[in-house]
């Protein structure tokens, strides 16, 4: 039995892996991601994808609301910049997955430094209702500018593709998604591990005392922001992969909302907090439509009266979440670690 | 003798059980084939519950009405639906979901959005012919979208039925003027630039063109441009209720004699409803008969009948109840053909058969025999909103676009 971690050290305190426990854990949860797509039916790969592809997204806004504590509802227009780079450069160069997908992350992250630049001077609501602004602003883009992004029709993408393989299916596409979902909260991770990620981390708890304690505002709120937006548009590019059309409609602002909601849901400022998040968000009315299907034999009317319950019942349940775990699923999560840690102890 | 008595009654009892369990089973026997399932991903909640709920009626009604019939060549149809919340992502899970659990020749797409965004596996699967909500004029398109159809004329077919009628309203040898007022979205803006080339085309000037969000409610700037120009006609498209209301009471008030006129979604009862005495005069365009229209047929009676006996409470049913019901009718025909025709029941060979309906009856569905063009039906008639009576009358023929 493991009662604790003793952190003696800050190597040890920075550790990705604070025992060896975790990382036999982590170690079979990676060969059940790997073995996933073999034994999942098709709805289950495509919900596989569709998790990945938001755990990205989350991670990235988790990144800037979560840990520097600069909100944002400019996260599906980001990912609309990401989305349609991919489907510019799938429509107009011969340029492999790899490349198309930095250089969308690229670009979303220089569009975020600028939509960032406002966080200089307003936070909270204002810094909200600011990146609110540019997103409404990309959608116009989006929608308008239709020699490069075929206007409200959209454009269609041809599958992705490296050293002559090309990604079609789910199947194929699950790994590419889920592959660079765990890379890319990897990387998260060692961020805050880093002084850069500390630096994010202090303007969110008090940016005054960051900046006394030298910390540069105006690099490393903008930094964040890239990083945030990077992670936006290379979920973007997957989008744009996975159902090989974007349209100005396939980014609207309740995107936006969903990726805030699953950070906060999930747990701001912890990275499993988004994962948990953005599975919970993707799932849950899934789960909740299985509810109408088991019931539907016995009362053949139920999708039409459970269909509105279903979303009072979703909307319940986050709130239920806000009200008695505001910590998120992350916290819910070390609470049952902690209760197999220490059984048959109490903690 | 009570023993005799008691056995011989056991064995009549007996024999009667069986032969009342061939009786029961006989229709049973009839529709022993395989289901023939229809499948869709269906917006019971969103933003297009609205209709999403009368769509999914449709379709269920029209799948038991189907079975009473002895089903589609004797197999028994069964309908497979999930709710979407009318979002693209559910639609495509609930797409994956029906079609990785049963064999599904015909699936209902609830959005533009969703039909765009499965063409490229539906055309990879070959196994599925699809329609739905929309009428999108891009669906038409048979290289991008071979295996997707449109149970009515497109928006810009639409569009063209509405002109030809306008063309006949002119006064002293004049061609009436019109605007086309629609919404900032891919479906508002899908029919204008044909709609344009059409009117020109005519000789129909669009003296006016307003884009303005679905749903707004203040318009009164719009409304001025509007009071400039004057048009005879006009036209919205991509609403289903806001800001019709707005520009038609506002000009009116301000002793505009200009016409008001829409497209599929936004000429049902709900306008009445919610418009009261304001609505009358309104038209648009309608491909089907309405529930409650003056016309009959053995089919329309038929939906008519199934509806009161579902249901006997709901009265008068709305267009997507129609709709739904006549894409089952026609997945039915089509189904039918390519069986008939002796082929697979692949999205290929369903597609020959849909490309084949040539002058068919749809019992008063439509109140004309329709032709398919490029995967839709471009037919449809002007219907004119009698407020007295709550209804909407029809004051044009059945136009049919070649």
């Amino acid at each position: 039995m493991r009662i604790g971690d003793a952190k003696q050290s800050y190597e040890a305190d920075e550790a990705i892996w604070s025992s060896s426990t975790q990382k036999i854990w982590f170690a079979f949860f990676l060969l059940a991601l790997a073995a996933f797509p073999f034994m999942a039916d098709a709805y289950l790969l495509y919900m596989g994808c569709l998790v990945g592809i938001a755990v990205i997204s989350t991670t990235g806004l988790n990144i800037l609301t979560g840990f520097t504590g600069l909100i944002s509802l400019g996260q599906a227009g980001f990912m609309g910049v990401g989305g349609y780079t991919v489907a510019w450069l799938s429509m107009n160069t011969a340029l492999p997955f790899p490349v198309t997908l930095v250089l969308a992350g690229l670009l979303a992250a220089a569009v975020g430094i600028l939509v960032g630049l406002p966080s200089l001077r307003v936070k909270g609501l204002y810094l909200a209702i600011a990146t609110l602004a540019a997103s409404v602003f990309l959608h116009f883009i989006f929608a308008e500018w239709e020699s490069v992004t075929g206007g409200m029709g959209g454009m269609s993408l041809e599958p992705a593709h490296l050293f002559g393989l090309t990604f079609q299916t789910d199947f194929q596409m699950y790994f590419i998604i889920v592959p660079l979902a765990v890379l890319m909260v990897f990387a998260a991770k060692n961020v805050f591990r880093t002084r850069t990620g500390r630096a994010f981390i202090a303007i969110r708890d008090r940016d005054i005392s960051a900046e006394i304690l030298g910390i540069n505002l105006l690099r490393y709120k903008l930094m964040s922001f890239a990083l945030s937006s990077f992670y936006a548009g290379v979920a973007g590019g997957l989008f744009a992969y996975f159902y090989r059309v974007v349209t100005p409609e396939s980014f609207p602002l309740s995107m936006s909302i969903f990726y805030l909601a699953a950070v906060i849901v999930g747990g701001m400022g912890n990275l499993l907090g988004g994962i948990l998040g953005a599975a919970f968000m993707t799932l849950i009315p899934e789960l909740l439509g299985m509810l109408t299907t088991a019931l539907t034999p016995y009362y053949p009317n139920a999708p039409v009266f459970m269909s509105p319950m279903l979303g009072i019942i979703f909307g319940a349940l986050i709130v239920g979440f806000l009200i008695y775990e505001p910590h998120g699923l992350a916290e819910i999560w070390h609470r049952i670690r902690r209760f197999f840690s220490l059984w048959p102890f109490k903690n | 003798m009570f023993k005799s008595i008691l056995n011989k009654g056991r064995r009549l009892a007996g024999i009667g059980s069986i032969a009342a369990a061939l009786v029961a089973a006989a229709p049973a026997m009839a529709q022993d084939k395989e289901p023939i399932v229809f499948g869709g991903s269906i917006p019971l909640s969103g933003v297009f519950a609205f209709a999403g709920v009368h769509i999914h009626a449709g379709l269920t009604d029209y799948t038991s009405w189907i079975n009473n019939q002895g089903g589609i060549n004797g197999h028994p149809v069964k309908y497979v639906m999930e709710d979407t919340g009318y979002e693209v992502d559910r639609s495509v899970a609930a797409f994956k979901k029906i079609t990785g659990s049963n064999k599904v020749p015909v699936y209902y797409g609830d959005s533009t959005g969703f039909m765009k965004t499965i063409a490229s596996e539906l055309n990879s699967r070959g196994t599925t012919l699809m329609s739905g909500a929309s009428f999108a004029t891009a669906l038409t398109d048979n290289e991008q979208y071979p295996y997707q159809f449109i149970p009515g004329p497109n928006y810009s077919q639409m569009f063209g039925i509405i002109l030809e009628y306008i063309a006949t309203q002119g006064k002293d040898g004049d061609m009436p003027t019109v605007a086309f007022v629609y919404s900032d979205t891919e479906f508002g803006k899908d029919p204008i630039e044909n709609g344009k080339a059409k009117a020109a085309e005519m000789g129909i000037e669009v003296v006016e063109e307003i884009v303005t969000k679905p749903g707004s409610v203040d318009v009164s700037a719009e409304i001025l441009k509007l009071r400039r120009v004057r048009p005879d006609f006009v036209v919205f498209h991509g609403y289903v209720l806001s800001p019709i209301n707005e520009f038609m009471v506002q000009m009116r008030q301000m002793g505009l004699d200009t016409k008001f006129m829409g497209t599929f979604w936004s000429t049902d009862k709900l306008i009445i409803d919610k418009m009261g005495a304001d609505a009358d005069g309104y038209m648009g365009v309608m491909p089907y008969n309405y529930y409650d229209s003056a016309e009959g047929g053995p089919m329309l009676d038929a939906l008519r009948a199934t509806a009161e006996k579902s249901d006997p409470d709901a009265g008068y049913r709305p267009t997507g109840y129609m709709q739904g019901w006549f894409n089952a009718m026609v997945w039915t025909e089509v189904i039918k053909r390519t069986m008939d025709a002796g082929k697979e029941l692949t999205a290929e060979n369903m597609a020959e058969s849909l490309a084949s309906i040539k002058d068919w009856d749809t019992g008063g569905i439509i109140g004309i025999p329709v032709t398919v063009h490029d995967m839709s039906f471009p037919v449809g008639r002007i219907w004119r909103v009698n407020a007295k009576e709550a209804r909407y009358e029809p004051v044009s023929d059945w136009i049919h676009l070649d």
